[in-house]
């Protein structure tokens, strides 16, 4: 396979996976916005602060609108296109990717995601941002799940499969991490957070994540900060949990070098092994306070090394450079 | 839905003289007039609809808001009976076995010139000669092994060669779209009537390429070579190589060594055998040509002559399809092949001759002027459509560079019922069959009809507001 084609798909599926999970944070923070009770405009602000630190967007979008509102929160990650990590950015960055290969995947694919695209580009920015039309969240929500499933029975199960999968991988493990963030953000910027509004939030977390059923199905207890993190890092079985992506990241390296995963033949592989015994060898007691949010941090620090590592091996990052070919005449 | 029109004044593809359609549409018009306007119109949006989602666009330069455009599809059809078939099908090899000839000459001893059939100047001028083919010879002296020869017709239903692309032609996708799209718009009409296909194009150029290895291998490993996404063919060089099954490749996925090229894989580098290559010469190789290309590969070239790597089309053949070179063509043939031309061109005046100059600048109002090196219907006169000024502009340019012009009589191209605005009207058509040329001349069943979707309009590129119709190739005369 070509180093580019690796690239492409691991991005299409990357980019694809972030739009999904901006939609969902989207999604989920206007639903906590209706059980607020005072409504304004700049209180609504406050419940999106946590989630643009978290992406670390919050510089990006003060940069772009003057008023803080939830308007122009909703506007700036949804449509906007000078952010590069807003709905649209990464759906049309999916599509670009998608394009690129579009000889190699299949066509269902290519048409899934250029109808996604289409819908987006063509819907009314200004009604969705001011009505809070969530038909069109799930949209996108439904579309992105579609493109999986579609990936899933008519893509070749075989190598580029796999980049698929790393790219989705890693991207979900971080996004998961950044759910928590807001968590953190939140208990920093509020000192006296009223008590119902705290479980809305923490629900709304476990929501983002489609995860409120699943925790509820594990721990049956009342939504706790502690064991929202234990849930959302450590538990095996939650598909959105970062030990289960990582876990499936493991996988999908391994079988596309074809190294056992009792061993590791690359530095990405080095770096995900690892990562799994700091996440598999966790104790709750880990997670707690200050220990819990530097964890989470060195988390998404090591899957951006994962990322990089993996370009490297695979997909061309730095190995050749047609620039000092040249300067060789 | 009422299809006649007034058809006067012009050669009608589908109505004869006394408004009769002609027997080879006979089936189509009853089949369409039968149609209601919604349902026609139905259908139409069915097919505008699915070639969006299916992504089949070109991309519009300098565009900012929609860079990606569907190209308009016209859901009748262009048909053409097979005795007609059978003379272009002669014309179009005579042509494309002349102009490899053609070009194995001048590479080499340049006969023609010693001969005095083409002025040497003309080569010594020509911007798409390249000195680096002197004296190589590419595997089975084949140098154009795709071409796109546009063709149209004239007030009495003549053929006649408008030009040929002997670089690398573009459309054929839509040819193969086109027919997809018509099978699933006229799903049982179209089994009855009796179009040859051309679904096997890719097969064709496969087998084509494949041909064009300059190394011994069974199963030679090709791959087209695309200057990337943004490029406004991209869609058909995806098309191509996943038809074809073979990787498509930029610049960057290449690396030359030894002289071999190399892809560039996730498990290291493999060796190339072919190059379907839709990047013009100019950007092929940094280190052979413009040292600013971002877009090729640099040492492709030394690979080339090395003979360790075949390039479809070859290097060069830019000359053969320069408009001055057009000129000499039904020479060539006669030259080469002892025999007389098929396909006559159209009338054409060489301002680099003296007198054709004082010809053309005397009545440019009334001829159209053409860049001899432009593509896409850019840097064009069409002298009696043009206003004073415009006149005067390009006499102006004309007489500062001679040789960068041709000047032809306008021709009154033929029209075609074409729907637009809700009803049918006759549009001007012309006609890009495709040749290739691998162990034989193979002449697709069919081609790309472009069509000028402005009412009166002769420009048919698809930059210029033109459209496209399926082409049928009738397996009988009727």
């Amino acid at each position: 396979m070509l180093c580019r084609v690796a690239d492409s798909l691991f991005w299409m599926s990357r980019y694809t996976e972030r739009a999904e999970n901006i939609v969902r944070l989207v999604d989920v923070t206007h639903q906590t916005l209706l059980e607020s009770e005072n409504s304004s405009e700049e209180v609504g602000y406050q419940h999106w602060k946590p989630l643009l630190r978290s992406l670390g967007d919050e510089a990006l979008f003060d940069s772009l609108y003057k008023e803080r509102s939830s308007y122009n929160v909703t506007e700036f990650l949804t449509f906007n296109s000078d952010n590069p990590s807003s709905v649209y950015s990464c759906i049309a960055a999916a599509r670009e990717n998608a394009r690129m290969i579009r000889d190699q995947i299949s066509s269902e694919m290519w048409e899934t995601l250029n109808k996604l695209y289409l819908y987006v580009k063509r819907a009314d920015a200004n009604q969705v941002c001011s009505e809070i039309n969530f038909g069109f969240f799930q949209a996108i929500k439904e579309s992105t799940l579609l493109f999986q499933g579609i990936i899933e029975s008519t893509f070749p199960h075989e190598l580029g499969f796999e980049y698929i999968v790393c790219g989705r991988q890693i991207e979900r493990a971080d996004k998961t991490c950044r759910i928590l963030d807001t968590k953190t953000y939140m208990a920093r910027g509020d000192k006296q957070v009223d008590e119902t509004l705290e479980a809305a939030q923490l629900a709304a977390i476990l929501r983002g994540c489609s995860g409120f059923e699943a925790f509820q199905h594990d721990f049956s207890a009342e939504v706790d900060p502690l064991l929202i993190k234990r849930f959302l890092l450590l538990s095996r079985t939650f598909p959105r949990s970062t030990l289960h992506c990582v876990q499936r990241l493991q996988g999908a390296m391994h079988a596309i070098s074809g190294c056992p995963t009792s061993h590791y033949s690359n530095e990405s592989e080095r770096l995900t092994g690892k990562l799994v015994a700091k996440l598999n060898y966790s104790t709750a007691a880990d997670l707690e306070g200050t220990k819990g949010d530097k964890l989470i941090k060195e988390i998404e620090d090591d899957l951006a090394d994962i990322a990089s590592e993996m370009s490297k091996q695979y997909m061309g990052g730095g190995i050749y450079d047609p620039a000092a070919e040249l300067t060789e005449v | 839905m009422q299809i006649e029109y007034d058809h006067t004044g012009f050669f009608d593809e589908m109505f004869e003289k006394d408004g009769k359609p002609r027997p080879h549409y006979e089936g189509i018009f009853q089949r369409l007039k039968t149609l209601s306007t919604a349902e026609f119109d139905q259908k139409r949006e069915a097919v505008d609809l699915s070639l969006l989602q299916q992504g089949v666009t070109f991309t519009v330069y300098g565009d900012e808001e929609s860079t990606e455009r569907i190209f308009p599809f016209d859901l009748m059809p262009r048909i053409i009976p097979n005795k007609e078939w059978t003379m272009l099908e002669e014309g179009l090899t005579q042509r494309i076995v002349a102009l490899n000839l053609f070009l194995k000459d001048i590479y080499h001893e340049q006969k023609i010139v010693k001969d005095g059939i083409i002025p040497a100047e003309v080569l010594a001028t020509g911007k798409h000669f390249r000195k680096e083919m002197r004296d190589f010879s590419p595997p089975n002296d084949i140098y154009i092994h795709i071409c796109g020869t546009d063709l149209i017709r004239d007030d009495n239903g003549d053929y006649l060669v408008l030009e040929d692309n002997g670089r690398c032609p573009s459309g054929v996708s839509y040819m193969i779209e086109n027919r997809n799209v018509m099978k699933r718009a006229f799903p049982r009409f179209f089994p009855k009537s009796g179009v040859r296909s051309v679904l096997d194009y890719p097969d064709q150029l496969l087998k084509t390429l494949k041909f064009a290895s300059p190394n011994e291998s069974d199963n030679p490993t090709v791959a087209v070579l695309t200057p990337g996404v943004y490029n406004s063919a991209y869609f058909e060089h995806c098309f191509l190589a996943r038809q074809m099954g073979v990787e498509i490749v930029q610049g960057q996925d290449l690396v030359v060594k030894n002289d071999f090229v190399y892809m560039k894989t996730t498990v290291g580098l493999k060796k190339v055998d072919v190059l379907y290559r839709r990047i013009d010469d100019d950007f092929l190789d940094p280190k052979a040509f413009r040292k600013d290309s971002v877009l090729g590969v640099p040492g492709l070239m030394q690979a080339y002559r090395a003979g360790n790597v075949g390039l479809a089309n070859a290097v060069g053949t830019g000359i053969a399809d320069d408009k001055v070179t057009y000129c000499f063509v039904p020479d060539m043939i006669k030259y080469y092949l002892d025999q007389e031309p098929i396909l006559p061109n159209v009338k054409t005046w060489l301002p680099y001759k003296k007198e054709d100059l004082d010809y053309t600048l005397e009545n440019a109002d009334k001829l159209v002027i053409k860049a001899a090196n432009e593509a896409g219907g850019y840097g064009m006169l069409i002298g009696p459509k043009a206003t004073k000024a415009e006149v005067e502009d390009f006499k102006k340019k004309v007489k500062a560079h001679p040789r960068d012009f041709i000047a032809q009589t306008p021709i009154s191209l033929s029209r075609h019922p074409t729907y637009c605005d809700k009803e049918f009207d006759g549009r001007h058509i012309d006609l890009r069959p495709y040749i290739l040329y691998g162990d034989k001349v193979r002449v697709m069943p069919g081609g790309l009809t472009r069509v000028a979707l402005r009412k009166g309009s002769l420009v048919v590129n698809s930059s210029q507001g033109g459209g496209s119709k399926d082409t049928w190739v009738l397996k009988q005369d009727k």
